[in-house]
């Protein structure tokens, strides 16, 4: 499996996370606010498409108004009875640059088209609006916006009452870019009137629009798509506009359509700098979640990367080192552990190296000894120390000579069994062994195991082996080989401790009460176990003795008193 | 209130009671019934006087029906001025701002329908049918009008109204009359919706009132 950084997947989740976070919140308050504004577009224009109605209507009843002045005035109802057009046409030219108007028509009650101003020759023609003139008749008044010769107007109807109806007269005012512009800036819509086309589809007549945006609208509005009051959204430009459409005039007059815009693009800027807020306070927060992902990722891995160090290095058997991570989690907590575990692991080799030394103690150890060492966990007894010991000191009368003679397998079969005799008595007269080599065996007692009565048991081992020597000895000369057995013993203080190298030492005696044992035994006769002073005055109420002429030693200026031990008193006999 | 018609030479005197209504039965008021001797004999009637006043920004009667070469006086009973006109073919006139009896009289001296109109209350509307024969009467809210003093012989009988469609003939029967009995009269007609102007609201009406 590919090796995959810790951190890096950390950085991954949390950042993804974030990511996923951030641009769905961003998603959604974009598609609620977009939604939002399109209810609120929404709103705009039905509210816009009332007001513009309402305009419509005041410039209709404005028109209509100015219309009824008109028919009010006796001279013009005078021309009119009188058919005089030319008076006629003269009096709407006036009235219709006073009230403003751009259009002003004489039309009879059949229909037929008095005067025009538009076209001041024509005449006769019948009058093209008319579903207004029908509805004049229903209600003294009617309005609609419809196109004369290609523009737009809104036009109204009143009757010209003589007092009753003579004829009608229409008023019109030409819906421009200047009107479109007049209900932008009441509705704050974009205004285009559409007209349809004598053949099939639609002009633009007038509109807020620039030319190419009108053009735009025109092909995205089908014909047959456009039916009044539709909400419908276009995307044209710069985006998208939610879209208004009215109808307006009279269908029957080839009524004109009244379309309203709102840019949703211009109702969403003041949400784009909150996007824009959004979208920077979410990078500042990617920012912030990646930088934290990888410190808090290297707060792991780093600890962890240095605790696999170091198990490379216990791997390799160096456990002389801890991880130091100061940290109060998990991390800190497999840190310890694993401290704990490195100094366990040395334990176990302290404890294997010291099994190992266990192993060699006993050369020269009792059982009891080493276990005593072994419990008290260190070696510090064996540490080099000054204390009074008794050294026992034995070895055989003629054994170089025995050597010399007796076949080689004799001779180790003897020393053999010989050991196999004296081991056990050392052992259990809890000795320490100094040296057991050929036939001189040397042991002490009082170090390391502290005895109080450690002269009276070197004095009990020698006798024990005195006796044991002595058997062995006996069924060896009956063989023919004649052999003695001596020992000595001395009292005095030493030096002890451990002497030897890694992996071989040996815990010795050093000091003069050494050479004194060995001189005392090899003065010593067959049988003989010969002790200096201060072991007599130790032992002297254990064993019947007899002092001996004192002794000339090598290594000691003054003669040495001595005695020779006979026996264990009555007393003390085991 | 009737244009005194007949005459003394008139021996005997019999009269049609004419009644008009809706095809629902309503009876319809302001209805000009006339009678025309079919003979087209005419009696030598003596041509008076008639009055249209003007009552509460109103013509008064609504309907006047006369013979034709009748004057008609315009007496204005409000206390502002009016301006009496008609652009209809019948008689064209007008009396210019002018109050109480200021007004000369107008001759009607042509048959036919004359709408009067003020040029400064556009809703006052008055009709005056100028008629060929003596012989007629506008019919009362109950939709009934009685032509008296008749001679016996065969008359079209005619009925007009405002509201009846213009141009087309009257709507017409013919009645034979024979000495000491009187006929009657009716007619089912359909009206036109009132397209009168509608009265400018004013305060000051009822003050004048």
């Amino acid at each position: 499996m590919r090796f995959r950084r810790f951190q890096t997947r950390v950085v991954v989740f949390f950042v993804g996370l974030l990511t996923l976070l951030s641009a769905s919140t961003l998603l959604a308050v974009s598609v609620a606010v977009t939604r939002n504004a399109r209810a609120q577009i929404g709103a705009e224009l039905a509210v816009g498409g009332k007001v513009f109605a309402r305009l419509l209507t005041a410039r209709t009843q404005q028109l209509a108004d100015s219309a009824r002045l008109l028919s009010g005035d006796f001279a013009f109802k005078t021309a009119t009875s009188s058919d005089d057009r030319a008076t006629v046409l003269s009096v709407l030219e006036n009235h219709q640059a006073r009230i403003r108007a751009d259009v002003m028509q004489l039309v009879s009650l059949d229909r037929q088209l008095l005067v025009d101003t538009l076209h001041p020759g024509r005449t006769g023609l019948p009058f093209s609006l008319p579903d207004m003139i029908a509805r004049a008749e229903r209600r003294q008044d009617a309005s609609t916006i419809a196109v004369i010769d290609g523009r737009p107007y809104q036009m109204v109807a009143v009757p010209l009452l003589a007092p009753l109806p003579i004829a009608w007269i229409c008023v019109g005012f030409i819906i421009d870019d200047q009107v479109a512009k007049d209900l932008q800036r009441l509705t704050n819509l974009q205004v285009t009137f559409l007209g349809r086309r004598p053949g099939g589809g639609l002009t633009a007549l007038a509109s807020t629009l620039p030319g190419a945006m009108r053009q735009t609208l025109l092909t995205l509005l089908p014909d047959a798509s456009v039916t009044d009051d539709t909400t419908l959204s276009l995307s044209m430009g710069r985006g998208e506009y939610v879209t208004l459409l009215a109808g307006v005039g009279g269908k029957a007059d080839g009524g004109i359509i009244a379309v309203l815009q709102r840019s949703l693009e211009e109702a969403l800027r003041p949400y784009r700098r909150l996007q824009l807020v959004m979208l920077a306070l979410s990078g500042a927060g990617l920012g912030i979640s990646l930088a934290g992902a990888i410190f808090i990722a290297r707060r792991v891995t780093k600890p962890v990367l240095t605790i696999v160090q170091s198990a490379r290095r216990v791997e390799r058997g160096d456990y002389d080192h801890s991880v130091s991570v100061n940290l109060s989690d998990e991390i800190g907590e497999l840190a310890s552990t694993f401290n704990t575990m490195t100094k366990g692991l040395a334990e176990r080799d302290r404890v294997r190296a010291e099994l190992e030394r266990v192993g060699r103690l006993k050369h020269f150890l009792s059982p009891q000894v080493v276990e005593l060492i072994v419990s008290a966990g260190d070696e510090a007894v064996l540490a080099s120390h000054r204390r009074e010991i008794t050294v026992v000191f034995c070895d055989l009368r003629g054994f170089t000579a025995f050597g010399e003679q007796a076949q080689p397998e004799e001779v180790m079969g003897f020393l053999n069994s010989y050991h196999d005799v004296l081991g056990p008595l050392i052992f259990r007269y809890e000795g320490t062994v100094d040296q057991f080599t050929g036939d001189g065996v040397m042991v002490f007692f009082n170090d390391p195991i502290p005895f109080p009565d450690h002269a009276a048991r070197a004095v009990r081992l020698a006798l024990a082996m005195r006796e044991e020597a002595a058997t062995l000895i006996e069924s060896w000369r009956q063989r023919g080989h004649k052999l003695g057995f001596g020992v000595g013993i001395a009292m005095g203080v030493a030096t002890l401790g451990k002497v030897g190298f890694e992996g071989r030492f040996d815990y010795a005696a050093i000091g003069s009460v050494c050479n004194l044992s060995a001189r005392l035994c090899a003065e010593a006769r067959d049988g003989q176990i010969l002790v200096s002073q201060p072991v007599f005055a130790a032992a002297q109420d254990l064993v019947d003795a007899e002092e001996i002429p004192a002794l000339t030693l090598k290594g000691f200026a003054n003669p040495v008193p001595a005695y020779n031990i006979l026996k264990l008193k009555e007393s003390n006999a085991e | 209130m009737a244009v005194s018609a007949g005459g003394p030479m008139i021996a005997a005197a019999q009269s049609i009671e004419g009644f008009v209504k809706t095809p629902e039965g309503q009876p319809i008021s302001d209805a000009v019934i006339s009678a025309a001797a079919v003979s087209g004999s005419r009696p030598a009637a003596r041509v008076g006087r008639a009055i249209v006043d003007q009552q509460d920004k109103e013509f008064v009667p609504y309907v006047r029906a006369i013979l034709v070469g009748t004057e008609v006086i315009f007496p204005n009973k409000d206390d502002i001025r009016h301006h009496v006109y008609s652009f209809s073919p019948a008689k064209k006139f007008e009396l210019p701002l002018y109050k109480g009896t200021q007004a000369p009289p107008v001759k009607f001296d042509k048959a036919g329908l004359v709408v009067l109109g003020c040029n400064i209350h556009d809703w006052m509307l008055g009709y005056v049918y100028v008629l060929e024969t003596p012989y007629f009467e506008t019919t009362a809210a109950n939709g009934h009008a009685r032509i008296a003093d008749l001679p016996a012989g065969t008359y079209e009988v005619q009925v007009r109204h405002p509201r009846l469609p213009e141009g087309a003939a009257p709507a017409s029967q013919r009645v034979t009359i024979v000495a000491g009995k009187d006929e009657r009269v009716e007619f089912v007609v359909n009206l036109k919706p009132d397209v009168r102007p509608r009265r400018a609201p004013s305060r000051a009406s009822d003050k004048y009132r």
